[in-house]
Formats: structure tokens, C-alpha cells, sequence
């Protein structure tokens, strides 16, 4: 119960950040749902027909899934991009989606980023091999959905997505988040670093990486963010950070190189700051890691990443089926079981359908308690700064 | 003419692309044209990229094409086995392109802060990074060693034919007259191998001013032009291909500068071969 | 054998075989605690992987055809350049440093755009899309080695002896020219050949399947089969060479030589 109380906190402290109060926020989510109960009921024959005749639904509803799940099997294929099975999960969502509604899914370039993902939209149009689903970073959501790369799409579990995880307008909404954690091997490594103050301590010396540079790599940035709020800093300004790792590189402590699989087992990288999904999952890929993680308690920050609809998707229906997929309560908990907090997690936690072993599986809900996100425009801040400083700073 | 189909083909599939990613450098996000990108190579960090992009490229275009025309004409000259050249030149094209996350790690399993090598300097009680060579694997140093893997390589199979034309009879020759080795080799070997071992070396510099993977998974901060162009245009954080297209258009000055030193090079050395 | 040539030899040998014995001695571990040698148990993996047998026959022949494009194209060119048109060559050699300029990255977006609307079965297949895309990434290593494999022999005599005994064009590149520059045709074939088979940028951002995509999903993926699929690749690779090598060698055999060669 006290994890469903953490995500409130966490949920209303974000919404805080983003200038909203509450009343604000309750009477929009009001005026929202009312717009969508409206167009919901009065054109629900209406959309019924609209979906015999045309194209895939915006608004989805229950009555319409039927029809969805039997279009998208005559579609018979789904082309995803960029999901790593290891990565929160996504193997046994994928697998689990094709099983249950036998449509064999081609999951391409599976480390791509989400620039990747974005031009494959764009290089692919109108070939059969463009990607039907995307789940990209904040900022490319952002900048896919003004492009016009996306679909709108309404699936059944919208309303119970918090608003601060979504785009009201249809075309993209988050899908899971996770906190920055350091990841360590404790063979390799006998005092685990428990703060961002301690990956400073000369006993780590060589011993600490992140998984690729904050130029290109989301979860790097993320590093940033947190080793700012870690040195005390906000998250408007990310110098603390930079300087952080400049330090840490100057005493030797970090070394530049990306952490990979290969690195975490064979020892090269004891110490791997990224989000606390993928290691988590290390914990149990690779036992001869014997690998733990730990949430910094001096500066917990978390990011989202978002699901969108190719609007020229190859199988506009399956792409649709699949985002029903993941939002129901069957895949948000395949989420959760890749040790990732998938968005409904409040909607979840309130109507009590939450295992108790896979919450047991996260670290502490005190840590996450006390997470921040960052605002757009944070982020596009810090992205200048890191892209003018870094290189010369920590390069 | 015979050269036709050649310049259709290359006109298709090289300089539109190639082109386009020209014409890419002086466009905004809103495809009004502009210097803006350009103008900003000039500052920091870019213009430290292509200081250390040139840098790395030099010294192991440098280093990989004398010692890999060492190794190759070991190899080839009178005396050697022959299956030993078969052998070189063929794992040296495996090696030539061998790259990337293996590449990296093959040198981290090596050199790095568990390496095999590291490790057993360490037991016999010599700290590599502490005292000389003061080896640091991430760093611009290691990326070089790790460069030369594909180096040599590249230049051992390049090199060859040109040191197959260097006729035994030469040699022959040249003894009957009284030339002692280096005799030889100053005044007939080097001349006669002195073109093909430029064309040799600024493929060796191009080769290491595009290489990404590589350095990327060594030490992905290096401030190098081609990781920066991998981060604006395909990261997950930043996003401006502009910047990258000006970037690549940079890339090309560089090499175009080095083909205009390059050439009366050339020219004059190839007086000799006719 | 040389006292230098035996030094040369032993370097070079010791360092391209240390790096790759770390990588054969990471590849032998177990997944457990403590990392105990030795087990075949992550060469098992590779090999019983369907996806790594379906990837590397379709790297295997788009290889292979590269190599039979790129050749058809680039040593009738070459060899014209170096018998009629020298002036040509620098202007060659500028536009073969062109593929380096641009970024793969940025290439394949280029073509993928210019492309877009050929029919399914150039811009959809390996065969038509990515093997011109690697016929343009072969250009620079095909000319530069054909180039001084075409400067160490006397193009010129030898294209004249072989016309005044009656030959036409074809049967002089084909039965004169080729198999004097055989060496290093081979040499441009090996590095066509390695090119492709380790190209991954292009084949990944144009979503097509080929082995080193599927290398590289292991390397992001998956720990000690990393090692493994590393010195597999590596062996499977040398091991295409050394039969394009005898191939090339017994049908050289016979090749007239006159001027030069040993």
C-alpha cells in the first residue's frame, strides 16, 4: 500500500514541477474526460460503421476490440523496432503478444535509438518493413508527434494513464519508467556505493562506467541528471553534473568505456551506472557478475520513455492491437516484471492487482519516493549544455 | 566508352547520396538555407573533433603503413615460406575489418583494467599505468592501438602487389653493381614503391578518419568528428542532422586537402616507376 | 628465411594473436560465480542459434556478389584509366576517397530517401539495395589495390603484344590483363569480402538481417557468447578467404605471363 501512497507523492511532486495545481489539473482531467465520454457514446455505432468501412479506430473502445483483434489477425504481422528483449521486459511482451493472438511479430534493429526509429518512419514509408510501433525518448515523442510521424490513438486504458504521461492530443503516451541505479559486482567490488557521494571514494578507482556517453545515450543523460541532484544541484542546470564526472574521470575512479553485457560479466566494468530496469535484469542474466544495485539515495532521478503509432504503418490494426496490448493490466505487469514502472502503476496499485513478489523485486518504494523527472525544457537545457561542455570537460 | 558504366554507377549511388548530405550542411531544421552550421566548426568542441580525428588518423596511418610494409615484405621477399603469405594476407582481410564492440573488447580482454596482458605485467609486480609506458586503454592511445589493428592489415594487403612488382632481378642487378642493401633500397626500392605507398597511406588516414564503432566502444567520449556525427544524428539525446551533415561536409574538406597534398606527391614520385 | 623477416613476423604475429586470445580465454568461461574455465558451453549457443545460420548465408552470397559487381565494374574501368586516360586517376582516386567522407550513417539515409520509390525487389531485398550500397563501400579499397596491382605491371606492352597477336578486347582483359593482376584483384576481393561481412550501419538503418547485425545483437545482448560468436565470425571469415585464395590460385595457373612477374 505504502508504494501506491509513494507514486501519489511522486506523481502530485511532478506535477508541482510542472506548474500545474491540482485544482487546475483536476478540472482539465475533467473537462477531458467529459470530451472523451462524449464522443465515446454518441459515436459508438457511428465508429462501429467508420471501422467497417476505412481505417483503424482513433478512439478505442470496448465493444470496438473485437473487431480490432480480428483485423489485425488478418493483417497477420507487426513490425516493431528497437526493443531489446532484455530490456524492461520486452522479450516476453513480444512473445506473449504473438502467442496469444498468433501474429508473428519482426522486431528489427533491436539497440536502435530513437533517432533510428524516427527516420525509420520516415526512410521506410510505404515500404512493408517500416517499423508499426515506436517507443522512443520524451524528446523525440515530442518532436515525431509535431512532425506528423504519428497516429492518433486513444487506446481503452487511456484515462487511466496520468496525465503527465501522455499527450492529450493522442499521439504518443508513456509507457513505463525507470530510476537511474548503480549496478556493481560484489565479488569485484566489497564495499557497494550506496550514494553518488561514494562512487568518489579511491577504492573504485577503474572501476566505474555508464552505459554510453550522454551525447547519444539516454540512459548517460539520465546519469547526468541524477549525479546533479546528487552533488546538490536542480535539475535546470546540469553543470554539477558534468563537473561530477570530470572529477570522477580526473581521479580515475570513471572510465569512459560503454558498458555491455560482455563488460558486466567478464569484470571489465564492476561498477555500471543505467537505469534500474536493465540492471536488475542483469542481476539475473549474468550470475557470474554477481551483480547488485542500488538506488543513490542523494539523487534519485527517473525518465519515461513513449509509445506511438506509425501513422503509415504497414498493419495500422495490429499496431493498434499491440498498444492495447501493453496497456492492459496483462502487459503493464509483463513491464513490471522486467523490473520497470510501467504507467499505470497508480490505476494498478489502486484496484490492488499488483503481485506482491514482482513489487517485492523492486528496490525500496522509500527511494523512488523521493524521484524527479524533468521538464522539457530541462531537458533540452541540459542536452545544450552536456553537448558544449562534455566533450571538453570529460571527452 | 569503357569508363561509362563506372561513372553512371558511381554518380547514382555515391554522389547523390553524397550530395545530398552536401547540400544537407548549409540547410536549417526548417530547410532555409544557411551558414550557421558551418560557421559553428569553428568553435569548441567541434574543431577539437577534427583536430583529434586528424590527429589519431595521422599517427596510426603513419604507424600502420611503415610497419605493416616491414611485415609485408617480410613476408613476401625471397626466402619465406610461401604459406605464410597466404596465411597473412588472408587474415589480414579478416582483420582489415575487423571492428567495433569485438574489436573494443577483444583490446578491453586485452589491456584493459583486467586484462590478460595487464594482469600479468601486474603479478610479475610492474603496474603498466603507473609506470611507463603509463598505458591508459581509454584513452586517445588506446583507441590508436586498437586502430592498428585494422591498420596493418589494410596496408600489408594494399602493399603487397606493389611490393610484387619490385622484380628480383632488381635486386640482382643492383648487386652486380655493387650496391650494398640500403644502396638498393634508397635508390631503387623506396622510388619505385614510393607511389603506391602514398596512395597506400591516405587510404590509411581515411580509413581511421571514418571509423566510429570502434573508438565509440572504447571510449565513447573521445572527441572525435565521427562519434559526434553518430550523436546528433542517430543518439537517443541529441538530434540536429544538420550539424551532423555539416560535420560530414567538414570530413570532406579535410580529405580533399589531404588528396590536394596528396597529389603532385604523387606525381613526382611516380617519375620513377615509368 | 631473413634474421629481420623472422622479427617482422613474430611482432606482427604477436600482436594480432594476444587480443584474440583474450577474447578466446573470456569466450571458454562459465556463467556461474567466480567464472571458472573452461566450458564449450557458449560456442554450443552460437551454433545451435537458427538466427546465426540464416544471417551468415545471407551475408555469405551478398558478399560474393559485391565482389562480382564491384570487379566487372571497377577493373575494365581501372584498366582503361591506366591505358588511355592517366589523367583520369587522380580525378578517380579523389572520388574513391568519397565513400570515406560520408558516414555510413549519413550515406544510408541518402539512398534510402533518393530510392524510395524503386520497386520491391531493389529497395526491399539484400540483394538489390545493400549490395549497391556495399559496391560503393568496396570502392576505395577495390581501387587503391587494383590501382597498384595495375602500376606493377606494363599495362601497355602488354596490351599491345596481346593485339598484334589478334586478340580482341575482351579476350585481352580477360586472358592477358586479369590474371596478371590476379594478386591483387584477390587482395580487393578479401577486403570486399570482409567489408561485407562487417558492415553494419547501412544493412541496420535499411532493416534488413545480415550477420553482423546479428553479431552486434549479440554484443549488446548477451555476455560470454560474445566472445564466442567474435572468434566464430573471425574463423568463418578467414576461412571464405582462403578458399576464394585457392580458387583464385588454380585458375591463375594457367594465365599467360609475358612482360614483368615472376
Amino acid at each position: 500500500m505504502e508504494d501506491y501512497e509513494a507514486q501519489e507523492v511522486e506523481f502530485w511532486a511532478k506535477l508541482e514541477e510542472e506548474g500545474m495545481s491540482r485544482s487546475s489539473m483536476l478540472r482539465r482531467s475533467a473537462a477531458a474526460a467529459f470530451g472523451l465520454t462524449i464522443m465515446g457514446s454518441a459515436s459508438t455505432a457511428l465508429g462501429a460503421t467508420r471501422a467497417r468501412l476505412a481505417g483503424p479506430p482513433t478512439v478505442e473502445t470496448k465493444a470496438g476490440l473485437a473487431l480490432l483483434v480480428k483485423n489485425a489477425k488478418k493483417e497477420g504481422h507487426l513490425n516493431t523496432i528497437a526493443l531489446p528483449p532484455d530490456w524492461a521486459n520486452y522479450g516476453e511482451m513480444i512473445s506473449t503478444f504473438s502467442k496469444k493472438y498468433g501474429i508473428p511479430i519482426t522486431n528489427d534493429n533491436p539497440d536502435g535509438s530513437s533517432a533510428q526509429e524516427n527516420e525509420a518512419i520516415r526512410s521506410l514509408k510505404g515500404d512493408s518493413r517500416a517499423p508499426d510501433v515506436v517507443d522512443v525518448s520524451l524528446s523525440f515523442a515530442i518532436a515525431g508527434a509535431n512532425e506528423g510521424l504519428y497516429a492518433k490513438y486513444f487506446n481503452t486504458n487511456y484515462k487511466t494513464i496520468p496525465r503527465a504521461l501522455k499527450d492529450t492530443r493522442g499521439y504518443w503516451m508513456g509507457d513505463y519508467w525507470g530510476a537511474v541505479s548503480i549496478g556493481y559486482n560484489k565479488s569485484l567490488v566489497s564495499n557497494p556505493p550506496k550514494t553518488w557521494k561514494d562512487l568518489t571514494k579511491p577504492e573504485y578507482k577503474g572501476k566505474v562506467a555508464m552505459n554510453g556517453s550522454p551525447l547519444s545515450s539516454g540512459s548517460a543523460i539520465a546519469g547526468v541528471f541524477a549525479a546533479t541532484l546528487g552533488a546538490g544541484g536542480t535539475l535546470s542546470d546540469v553543470g554539477p553534473g558534468i563537473d561530477f564526472f570530470a572529477a570522477l574521470k580526473k581521479s580515475g575512479n570513471f572510465i569512459p568505456v560503454q558498458t555491455t553485457p560482455q563488460t558486466v560479466a567478464s569484470g571489465q566494468t564492476p561498477i555500471s551506472i543505467d537505469w534500474d530496469y536493465n540492471n536488475l535484469a542483469y542481476v539475473k542474466e549474468f550470475p557470474a557478475a554477481n551483480w547488485g544495485v542500488s538506488i543513490p539515495s542523494d539523487g534519485v532521478y527517473a525518465a519515461y520513455y513513449a509509445q506511438a503509432i506509425n501513422a503509415t504503418a504497414p498493419h495500422p490494426w495490429a499496431a493498434r492491437l499491440w498498444e492495447e496490448f501493453c496497456y492492459s493490466d496483462q502487459g503493464q505487469l509483463i513491464w513490471l516484471k522486467g523490473f520497470s514502472h510501467p504507467a499505470r502503476f497508480n490505476d494498478l496499485a489502486q484496484r490492488k492487482v499488483l503481485p506482491k513478489n514482482l513489487l517485492a523485486a523492486l528496490p525500496s518504494s522509500a527511494l523512488y519516493a523521493k524521484v524527479k523527472f524533468a521538464s522539457l525544457s530541462q531537458q533540452t537545457k541540459a542536452k545544450a549544455k552536456i553537448a558544449s561542455d562534455w566533450p571538453s570537460k570529460v571527452g | 566508352m569503357a569508363t561509362l558504366p563506372f561513372f553512371v554507377y558511381t554518380i547514382a549511388f555515391l554522389f547523390v547520396p553524397a550530395g545530398a548530405v552536401m547540400l544537407g550542411a548549409f540547410q536549417d531544421k526548417h530547410d532555409h538555407a544557411t551558414f550557421s552550421n558551418i560557421k559553428l566548426l569553428f568553435h569548441h568542441p567541434y574543431i577539437d573533433a577534427y583536430w583529434g580525428s586528424i590527429r589519431i588518423s595521422l599517427i596510426t596511418a603513419t604507424i600502420g603503413a611503415i610497419f605493416g610494409m616491414f611485415v609485408a615484405y617480410a613476408a613476401i621477399r625471397e626466402g619465406t615460406p610461401r604459406w605464410i603469405r597466404s596465411a597473412l594476407s588472408t587474415f589480414s582481410g579478416v582483420a582489415a575489418n575487423f571492428g567495433g564492440i569485438p574489436l573494443a573488447f577483444a583490446f578491453i580482454a586485452t589491456l584493459g583494467p583486467l586484462g590478460v596482458v595487464t594482469v600479468w605485467f601486474r603479478n610479475a609486480g610492474y603496474d603498466l599505468s603507473t609506470k611507463w609506458p603509463h598505458f591508459q586503454l581509454f584513452s586517445e592511445r588506446g583507441i590508436e592501438l586498437a586502430y592498428l589493428y585494422f591498420q596493418l592489415p589494410l596496408m600489408i594487403l594494399v602493399i603487397a602487389p606493389a611490393i610484387d612488382g619490385l622484380k628480383r632481378e632488381w635486386r640482382e642487378a643492383a648487386s652486380n653493381l655493387g650496391a650494398k642493401g640500403w644502396q638498393f633500397w634508397r635508390y631503387v626500392g623506396i622510388p619505385v614503391l614510393m607511389p603506391s605507398f602514398l596512395g597506400a597511406f591516405i587510404l590509411l588516414f581515411g580509413n581511421a578518419f571514418a571509423a566510429y564503432a570502434t573508438a565509440y566502444s572504447i571510449n565513447q567520449g573521445q572527441n572525435i568528428v565521427p562519434i559526434l556525427i553518430g550523436a546528433y544524428y542517430t543518439g537517443n539525446v541529441l538530434d540536429n542532422p544538420h550539424l551532423a551533415q555539416a560535420l560530414a561536409f567538414g570530413m570532406f574538406l579535410v580529405l580533399a586537402l589531404m588528396m590536394l597534398i596528396y597529389i603532385p606527391l604523387q606525381r613526382r614520385s611516380a617519375r620513377w616507376a615509368k | 628465411m631473413a634474421p629481420s623477416a623472422y622479427v617482422w613476423l613474430l611482432l606482427g604475429a604477436a600482436y594480432f594473436v594476444v587480443p584474440l586470445y583474450a577474447t578466446l580465454d573470456f569466450s571458454l568461461k562459465k556463467n556461474v560465480i567466480g567464472t571458472p574455465c573452461c566450458t564449450l558451453h557458449n560456442y554450443g549457443w552460437v551454433v545451435h542459434n537458427g538466427d546465426f545460420w540464416h544471417t551468415i548465408k545471407i551475408s555469405f552470397l551478398l558478399a560474393l556478389e559485391t565482389i562480382v559487381i564491384s570487379l566487372v565494374l571497377f577493373v575494365p574501368t581501372i584498366y582503361w584509366v591506366h591505358l588511355k586516360l592517366p589523367k583520369l586517376r587522380p580525378v578517380i582516386a579523389f572520388m574513391a576517397l568519397v565513400p570515406f567522407v560520408v558516414p555510413p550513417i549519413v550515406m544510408v539515409v541518402g539512398l534510402l530517401r533518393t530510392f524510395r520509390g524503386t520497386p520491391h525487389w531493389y529497395y526491399g531485398t539484400p540483394w538489390g539495395f545493400l549490395a549497391t550500397a556495399y559496391v560503393i563501400l568496396a570502392f576505395p579499397y577495390m581501387f587503391f589495390s587494383l590501382d597498384a596491382g595495375f602500376r606493377s605491371i606494363d599495362v601497355h606492352t602488354l596490351t599491345e603484344a596481346s593485339q598484334s597477336l589478334g586478340a580482341r578486347w575482351t579476350t585481352t582483359l580477360f586472358r592477358v590483363i586479369l590474371p596478371n593482376i590476379r594478386s591483387a584483384a584477390l587482395a580487393a576481393s578479401f577486403l570486399t569480402l570482409a567489408i561485407v561481412m562487417g558492415e553494419f550501419t547501412i544493412a541496420n538503418l535499411s532493416a534488413f538481417h545480415t550477420f553482423p547485425i546479428f553479431i552486434q545483437y549479440v554484443n549488446e545482448s548477451q555476455g560470454f557468447p560474445a566472445g564466442a560468436l567474435t572468434l566464430m565470425s573471425f574463423g568463418i571469415t578467414w576461412a571464405a578467404m582462403l578458399s576464394l585464395l585457392l580458387v583464385g590460385r588454380k585458375r591463375g595457373a594457367r594465365g599467360a605471363v609475358i612482360a614483368g612477374a615472376r
